[in-house]
């Protein structure tokens, strides 16, 4: 007799309980289904912040280019960097996170089930409200004393983009007193530090989320020590999430303060001062750069062992650089700040401190290498992404160390050198690895494998491209060509590489193409995975895919790190794995196992509260951007109501709906009273 | 999240994948949960969120540490102005909150209901009390001294600091409410809300603590440079 | 309500420690204008903030229960505390408002 996963029927209490359509998206609490959607979401602001890119380097091709004016140009590169930091790999980050760490560590959902679902759409309208600025946003150039308005005067033919000027054009970093009221009058930089405001608040719930989650939800014999990578970075990343956002946050009130309501944290005249801001937003900063690195780091932890055979050497070691590494994230911030006026001892101070930082990083390199030593390598697309992450990680890394001989940054800061290091590290580091990532666990996701000529086409074009694209920013920069800069002079010489550049970006762009129609074919004519399409290591390939709704039949209880690799396999005398005889029919019976579970599983109910209640937030904060008009004002009462009122709607509503009794057995007893829990 | 199992006898096919223990446990308590640290899950999120609140807090004094003690500001200083007296005792008045709290946390764990409401009015009134003392600083600060917050740098720390500060308490006057109005509409408390109420608690007392910080660092030792 | 296995403070107590916490704070008063007065230099600040960090922990050790719950709880808050006061005091002697040797 098997039992199905349950549905709370209809009450008169409300609860949503639709299982397929739309609906069950909107309400859904399901870990799942809001990694899936953190997912797509983030792909289409990676494409967004990729055709930011493409025009970016079509304008660049050429020396004294015109094809973007100024104002379009800052506004592209800020806008650019803002969205593949925020709402591209922060986001894909917590898809994976979000999918993948109940099924690692053997739970059926997260901790907080709503809350989850509430920094998911916390995160959605966030992102809409910041491009909302493309719409919405104004970016009058500031009245020069002679009476000339400034970055609108250059260019501007129709080609020019010039509408892409009233857009954030600050920088992502948004430098005072140059994003301030005085000159970057408008409401553009206003979306970009509300926006940012709400993003930040979503993975501050998320980090609360998820640290409880691993600490409470594991199952039996998950002991933190037996824990994926995966899950010890993203759990490390929760921490410094937890940590930075808030300083982040005290940051942008205190710029939105400056712009809105005459405050005067960061204007000279006033008597504020900018480097302030610089110490406040780089606190955040270089946490943040750590945050977005680990979770590629943790996937990468995960696909090396698995094609190469060999368990990843040196666990624990992986484990605690990884901690390490944000530890000491936090201590490093000022080495952004090198040329900025600091004092020489907090120079030297920052400076040794940011090398230290190598060390825990080598670590996990040589243990990563550790792990292919020796082991029978399949070049599988993970595993080319994993490779490439490992070789382009480290080159950035390297340029990285050169950042922290301070002489030596002087010359290379403002430069595109640094460009070249931040890309090698950001995009040859975390998009390479959440690309094998994706590539990986695609069949739990859709009990589909993608096609792998198609996945190597991807790579290896995608490898070429980038490689074109950012080697030459090295010696461009050690050249003299600055960053963040309109234009640069055909005497420069600069020209030829820049047009390398731009070839590669658009070689980039078409292996995107490729891999979105590996993606969209293989959901639908792909081949069928099977239970363990890659001989893996780890439990969440212990259950069926695609990955039931409940997730596991029965609770596992784990006995050892990598887990259901001890299933199938023993140790030879010396050492190497012998597969056991079993193994096979082990794995089918897992499956059949995952398919009917035997008892009955009560899933949390969804919710309407927590969409209602992230609604109410932009609305808010479009009320303070018009917040001199009656509209503002209005705004920020209706947002206020709505939030307020989703949230004591969201206290009230009983945690579950009492169920039909199964097989003529006893009804389930009543909740008691109404319940709050979250 | 709850996670119902019906008993089922421990099945062990060759010694893999044995059934967890926890499954059995399960049915017993409704809102048994899975809880590996052996703390509750939402006083665990509230504990971790708190911490993260001093982060938050911290920037907003040292803001106002490096504006307040740096000289040449036109316009009014706030530590020219504060009116300690009427601050130590709207302090006290928050510090007093803080046992009104806990003694409604103290009446819910011993079932009694009453005592909770009464009490639970008690602290949401002493932080509307303490509110009250704010606005009328604020307001005094503004119309008879002339100090904005666009006044200086000082002054815009310091109205960022306390307001936030205010907006914390503001947040959790309105909780204290909610729970209050909850306990008279239903009689009663569950035990559910009783673990509400409890991180409530929390969170109120973090903002007291946080007021301690600011009344010594902001108001009592802070001088006006120069 | 999750059982817990220690007791907790009576009513009684609770009263004693806000009776205490009053009273630091009369003295905290006290000591502002005792200092107005004779000007007792660094002195005063060390016995302020001395006084502030006695009412800090009674309030987090037994009101908010710390002393007697899992230590996880009390590292978290512990590891925030001393983050913030770790960071900031840097950015503030970077910033020249703390000396640091001649930092």
């Amino acid at each position: 007799m098997t039992a199905t996963a349950e549905r709370p029927q209809a009450t008169i209490f409300k609860r949503p309980s639709s299982t397929e359509g739309i609906w069950s998206w909107l309400t859904t609490v399901d870990h799942k289904k809001i990694g899936i959607m953190y997912g797509y979401a983030a792909f289409f602001f990676f494409l967004l912040g990729g055709t930011e890119a493409l025009l970016l380097r079509w304008h660049l091709a050429s020396a004294n280019s015109e094809f973007l004016t100024a104002g379009a140009y800052n506004a592209m590169f800020t806008m650019h960097a803002t969205t593949m930091v925020f709402l591209f790999v922060m986001p894909a980050s917590a898809a994976f996170m979000n999918y993948l760490i109940p099924l690692m560590i053997g739970a059926r959902d997260v901790a907080f089930p709503r809350l989850n679902a509430l920094s998911w759409w916390i995160f959605f309208f966030g992102g809409i409200f910041l491009y909302s600025t493309f719409i919405f946003g104004t970016s009058v150039a500031p009245i020069s004393p002679d009476g000339i308005a400034g970055n609108l005067a250059a260019g501007g033919g129709p080609g020019s983009f010039n509408w892409l000027a009233d857009s954030p054009d600050g920088g992502w970093f948004g430098y005072q007193p140059n994003a301030g009221a005085f000159y970057s009058p408008g409401t553009a930089m206003d979306f970009w530090a509300l926006g940012l405001q709400i993003i930040g608040l979503a993975s501050l719930i998320s980090s609360v989320n998820f640290i409880v989650t691993v600490l409470n939800m594991r199952a039996k014999g998950m002991r933190l020590l037996r824990m994926p990578v995966f899950v010890w970075m993203s759990t490390v990343v929760a921490f410094l999430l937890l940590f930075s956002i808030p300083i982040i946050a005290v940051a942008l009130f205190m710029v939105t303060f400056d712009r809105q309501f005459g405050a005067v944290f960061f204007s000279p005249v006033g008597g504020g001062d900018p480097v302030l801001w610089q110490h406040l937003f780089w606190l955040f900063g270089h946490p943040e750069v750590y945050i977005l690195i680990l979770p590629a780091m943790g996937i990468v932890s995960e696909v090396l062992p698995v094609f190469s055979r060999k368990p990843l050497f040196g666990y624990s070691a992986v484990v605690f650089a990884g901690a390490a590494i944000a530890f000491l994230g936090f201590g490093v911030w000022a080495h952004h700040m090198f040329s900025s006026g600091i004092t020489p001892v907090a120079q030297a101070a920052f400076g040794l401190a940011t090398m230290t930082i190598a060390i825990p990083t080598g670590i996990k390199i040589f243990n990563w290498m550790g792990t292919m030593w020796g082991g029978r390598l399949r070049f599988t697309t993970p595993m080319l992404f994993a490779i490439g992450f490992v070789a382009m990680f480290t080159i950035g890394g390297l340029s990285g160390v050169t950042h922290a001989v301070v002489p030596s940054d002087w010359q290379q800061t403002d430069t595109y050198y640094i460009v070249a290091h931040f890309h090698y590290v950001l995009f040859g580091g975390s998009v390479f690895g959440l690309f094998a990532g994706l590539y990986y666990w695609f069949p739990k996701l859709t009990g589909k494998v993608m096609d792998s000529r198609l996945g190597k086409w991807h790579f290896w074009l995608m490898f070429t491209g980038f490689n074109l694209t950012f080697a030459p920013m090295h010696w461009l920069g050690l050249q003299g060509m600055v960053r963040r800069t309109w234009k640069y002079a055909p005497e420069t010489g600069l020209e030829p590489w820049n047009v390398a550049a731009t070839v590669g970006a658009f070689i980039i762009a078409f292996s995107m193409l490729i891999f979105m129609y590996n993606w969209y074919n293989s959901r639908r004519r792909g081949v069928d995975s099977g239970l363990d399409p890659w001989d893996a290591r780890t439990i969440e390939w212990t259950i069926p895919n695609p990955t039931p709704e409940y997730n596991y039949a029965r609770s596992p209880a784990v006995t050892s790190l990598d887990h259901f690799w001890h299933f199938k396999y023993d140790e030879d005398d010396e050492g190497r794995a012998v597969r056991k005889e079993d193994a096979d029919e082990i794995i089918a019976e897992l499956e059949q196992e995952g398919l009917n579970p035997i008892e009955p599983i009560h899933l949390p109910n969804p919710s309407y509260f927590p969409i209602l209640m992230a609604v109410g937030l932009p609305i808010v904060f479009y009320g303070i951007i018009y917040h001199t008009t009656l509209w503002g004002k209005l705004l920020i009462a209706i947002g206020a109501v709505i939030t307020l009122s989703s949230l004591i709607g969201w206290a009230i509503e009983p945690i579950e709906e009492p169920h039909a009794p199964q097989d003529g057995g006893e009804p389930d007893p009543e909740p008691e009273g109404v319940d709050a829990g979250v | 999240m709850p996670l119902k199992m019906a008993a089922s006898p421990t099945r062990n096919r060759r010694g893999w994948m044995p059934v967890s223990d926890v499954a059995h446990d399960a049915v017993v308590d409704h809102h048994e949960e899975h809880e590996s640290t052996g703390i509750d899950s939402r006083k665990l999120g509230m504990w971790a969120f708190l911490s993260s609140e001093f982060l938050f807090f911290g920037a907003l004094i040292s803001n106002y540490l490096l504006y307040s003690t740096r000289a040449g500001f036109d316009g009014v200083y706030p530590a020219e102005i504060y009116d300690i007296p009427f601050t130590s005792v709207s302090s006290f008045v928050l510090l007093m909150s803080s046992l009104t709290m806990v003694l409604a946390h103290n009446a819910m764990s011993r079932g009694d209901q009453n005592g909770t409401r009464t009490w639970l009015f008690a602290t949401a009134a002493l932080g509307a009390v303490f509110l009250g003392g704010q606005v009328f600083e604020f307001t005094e600060f503004i119309v008879e001294f002339g100090m904005t917050l666009s006044s200086n740098p000082a002054a815009s720390a310091f109205y960022l600091l306390t307001g936030f500060h205010g907006l914390h308490v503001a947040v959790g006057v309105i909780m204290l409410l909610s729970l209050w109005g909850i306990s008279r509409r239903k009689g009663e408390l569950s035990d559910s809300q009783g673990m509400n109420l409890e991180l409530v608690g929390l969170y109120w007392h973090f903002v007291d603590i946080i007021w301690i910080v600011i009344f010594t660092v902001v108001y009592l030792l802070s001088v006006p440079p120069g | 309500m999750s059982t817990e296995q220690h007791a907790h403070p009576t009513p009684a107590q609770y009263w004693k420690i806000a009776a205490l916490l009053g009273l630091l704070t009369a003295v905290e008063v006290g000591m502002f204008y005792v200092n107005r007065e004779y000007d007792l230099g660094g002195f005063n600040a060390v016995i302020l903030i001395a006084l502030a960090i006695l009412k800090f922990v009674i309030v987090v050790g037994w009101y908010m229960h710390l002393r007697f719950e899992k230590s996880t709880l009390t590292r978290f808050f512990t590891a925030g505390f001393v983050l913030a006061v770790g960071l900031y005091l840097v950015v503030l002697s970077a910033m020249g408002v703390v000396v640091i040797r001649g930092g």
